[in-house]
């Protein structure tokens, strides 16, 4: 009787006593994470040492790299940096996918487009992927002014959605004016959308922070329209409480979105002009009650909305690559001009909240002209060699960045110039 | 890991005993051996466990931390002999049990609903979960006494539960890896680090009853007093079935050590 019974006793204390591990799953992901290509002498090729090196979004297919207009491209050793275990092949000529030996040469004459796909560890997943070296345009007099009036220049992140599902958004998916394309690269506006998404995946299209106004700007054509709003349960669980709505040109991290929102927005691209003027038509509705982070309301203070042309240094004394964030991106050393809606300011320069504001900016639509004001002339040589960046930003709430702002708070944007010298 | 150390200890104190019984003159001694003879029990106990899967999926690659959370049990036995060796008994326990896990995992299945709004994907890095469950416990077991001074007990019990709560938090591990893949392996990768963790609260998705098995082990110390070991073993799901957000099955074991009064 002992023993009938104890066994099975043993045997139940065995199961809980063993650490029953099972063998590591295999890798399921299959990003290329890097790429980069090997030149001789980068700053004589490209514009910078460390435009030889691109790091990939998770949510990115292509990689381009920019070679200067002289530059003479023909075969390139490659070097790509994929998930663990994940196995990358290139297209052939021929139509078929070889495997990929990093530092093998690829043929990029031509700006021509390389495909890749890499296959996951476990062999169930795979991306394709495509990578160019794009030659740079030649500066011309028609780049000196900058027009955008966002006209029909948008559309849904996914097209074969409508704007009657959810989990999809607007993106400007290039400027409007040919010229300004190809200043940009390829870059189109940016904006906190992809945020939004992950956080309210109900929402539809219209709902998000940046949406265009079919129709709605001072000409009756479209406008871009951005609103502070709720940030949406996900936001709340990692203590984003309000999303305020943007539009900028640079990057936009979803990658980092929740874990640092200010680090994942990335300001500004390279530029070849000296920017001296910004004009812009704006009205704006801002909210009642203004909230700091912790969605406690503040009282006395009034939201207000931002517009800004800021143009950096976009590499440090060390060669280093730098890329204003959320964090710097009014208050960084590397600044070198600026202009802005007006605001009040500490005395240590820091932005202050305050219930009488200056920025002049009313429920009717107004054209706001802004001068570029230079703490330092730009260098032009650097300016010539890709060396500054550019920003032209909006925000429906100024401290929005810190997820401080009103719900509700509205700016309406339309018809953009951006003159330079 | 110290729970487990207990459940080994009070096995293993349980196997030696057993192996040491026998006098049979000695079973009047220590306790009613007529048919319909019995009393009751009143059992004081500290209770340590968790909710675990079984087996462990492979998504889960390692437990860093595993802490009980200060678990009690008091309750009562209503004991009955049907015979000089065999018995059956009926009880009503309170028990709080908690506990705190961390546990490093890889592609691991999660889907969030909050407000109408889903993320879903797979989870790589750190998860930290914490569980309070509050109840009543009615065991009905058959015992038998394999000594004189040494009873096992074992048969199915049924739990409700008062108040419950699973809580937690995901962000990277030791080596700063901690990211979503929405939807797919292949979908939005999202970093989440402890600096900013996600938290989650599956409170309100917990079924409010569970069942399964209990083991009792008692020796008799004195003429009244017990030391005991109860292990309860649920074989009914913590989640409530239509939860999609765990895939596995998460079942409630608990081990309790105590003194017990016989009357």
């Amino acid at each position: 009787m002992n023993k009938a019974l104890t066994l099975p006793l043993l045997c139940l204390g065995a199961a809980l006593l063993t650490s029953c591990f099972g063998d590591e799953p295999l890798n399921t992901e299959c990003d290329i994470e890097a790429v980069s290509i090997h030149v001789d002498d980068p700053v004589t090729v490209l514009y910078h040492e460390y435009d030889t090196l691109q790091t990939v979004s998770s949510v990115s297919d292509s990689v381009g790299f920019l070679a200067r207009r002289k530059a003479k491209i023909t075969t390139l050793p490659l070097t790509l940096k994929v998930t663990e275990g994940a196995t990358p092949y290139i297209l052939t000529e021929g139509g078929e996918w070889q495997q990929f030996q990093n530092g093998s040469a690829v043929d990029f004459s031509e700006e021509r487009t390389q495909r890749f796909k890499v296959v996951s560890e476990d062999k169930a997943w795979s991306r394709e992927y495509k990578i160019c070296v794009r030659i740079d345009r030649e500066s011309t007099e028609d780049m000196l002014v900058l027009s955008f009036d966002f006209n029909g220049n948008y559309a849904l992140s996914d097209p074969s959605k409508t704007v009657d599902d959810k989990s999809v958004y607007f993106v400007w998916t290039e400027t409007d004016e040919t010229s300004v394309t190809e200043l940009f690269g390829s870059e189109p506006w940016k904006n906190g959308n992809p945020g939004y998404k992950l956080s309210k995946s109900s929402a539809k299209p219209f709902e998000y922070p940046t949406i265009p106004v079919i129709g709605g700007g001072p000409d009756s054509t479209d406008c871009v329209k951005m609103e502070t709003l709720d940030a949406g349960p996900f936001g709340k669980m990692v203590n984003i409480l309000i999303a305020s709505g943007s539009l900028f040109d640079g990057y936009f991290d979803v990658t980092n979105a929740l874990k640092d929102a200010r680090k994942a927005t990335l300001f500004g691209l390279p530029f070849k002009h000296k920017p001296v003027n910004f004009k812009v038509w704006m009205k704006c509705e801002m909210g009642d009650t203004f909230q700091d982070k912790n969605g406690t309301p503040v009282a006395g203070v009034v939201d207000e909305p931002d517009a800004y042309v800021v143009v950096y240094r976009n590499q440090d004394e060390q060669g280093n690559q730098v890329q204003l964030n959320g964090d710097d991106v009014l208050s960084s050393p590397y600044i070198i001009g600026k202009a802005r809606l007006p605001h009040h300011y500490n005395a240590d320069g820091s932005d202050k909240l305050s219930s009488d504001p200056i920025h002049g900016v009313t429920k009717e639509w107004q054209l706001f002209d802004m001068d570029v004001e230079y703490t330092q002339e730009p260098d032009e040589e650097i300016l010539a060699n890709n060396g500054y960046n550019m920003i032209v930003g909006f925000s429906s709430s100024w401290q929005g960045a810190y997820f401080e702002g009103a719900i509700g708070s509205k700016l309406w944007i339309d018809n953009i110039v951006v003159t330079c010298e | 890991m110290t729970s487990m150390r207990y459940i080994a200890l009070g096995l293993l104190l349980s196997l030696c005993l057993t192996a040491s019984a026998g006098d049979t003159d000695k079973y009047e001694k220590w306790g009613p051996t007529s048919q319909g003879g019995g009393g009751i029990i009143v059992r004081l106990g500290y209770t340590i466990g968790g909710t675990t899967p079984i087996p462990l999926p492979s998504e889960i690659r390692s437990i860093n931390a595993f802490q009980p959370n200060g678990g009690a049990t008091i309750g009562a036995d209503v004991y009955k002999m049907l015979s000089r060796r065999w018995g059956f008994s009926v009880g009503w326990h309170f028990v709080y049990e908690g506990f705190h896990t961390s546990a490093d995992v890889k592609n691991y299945k999660m889907s969030l609903t909050q407000e109408g709004n889903t993320m879903s994907g797979y989870f790589t890095g750190c998860d930290i979960t914490n569980v309070e469950l509050w109840g009543l416990t009615m065991p009905v077991l058959a015992t038998v006494r394999v000594s004189p001074r040494w009873n096992i007990s074992a048969g199915p019990f049924f739990t409700v539960f008062v108040s419950e709560s699973f809580k937690g938090q995901v962000y990277d591990n030791k080596e700063g890896v901690g990211y979503l893949r929405v939807d797919s392996p292949v979908g939005e990768k999202v970093n989440i680090d402890r600096s900013s963790p996600a938290t989650y609260d599956f409170s309100d998705n917990l079924r409010n009853w569970t069942a399964g098995l209990e083991f009792a082990f008692d020796w008799k110390a004195t003429r009244h007093m017990n030391v005991f070991a109860l292990l309860d073993w649920s074989l009914s799901d913590i989640f409530e079935p239509d939860f999609p957000t765990v895939e596995f099955k998460l079942y409630p074991i608990y081990a309790t050590v105590g003194l017990a009064y016989r009357y």
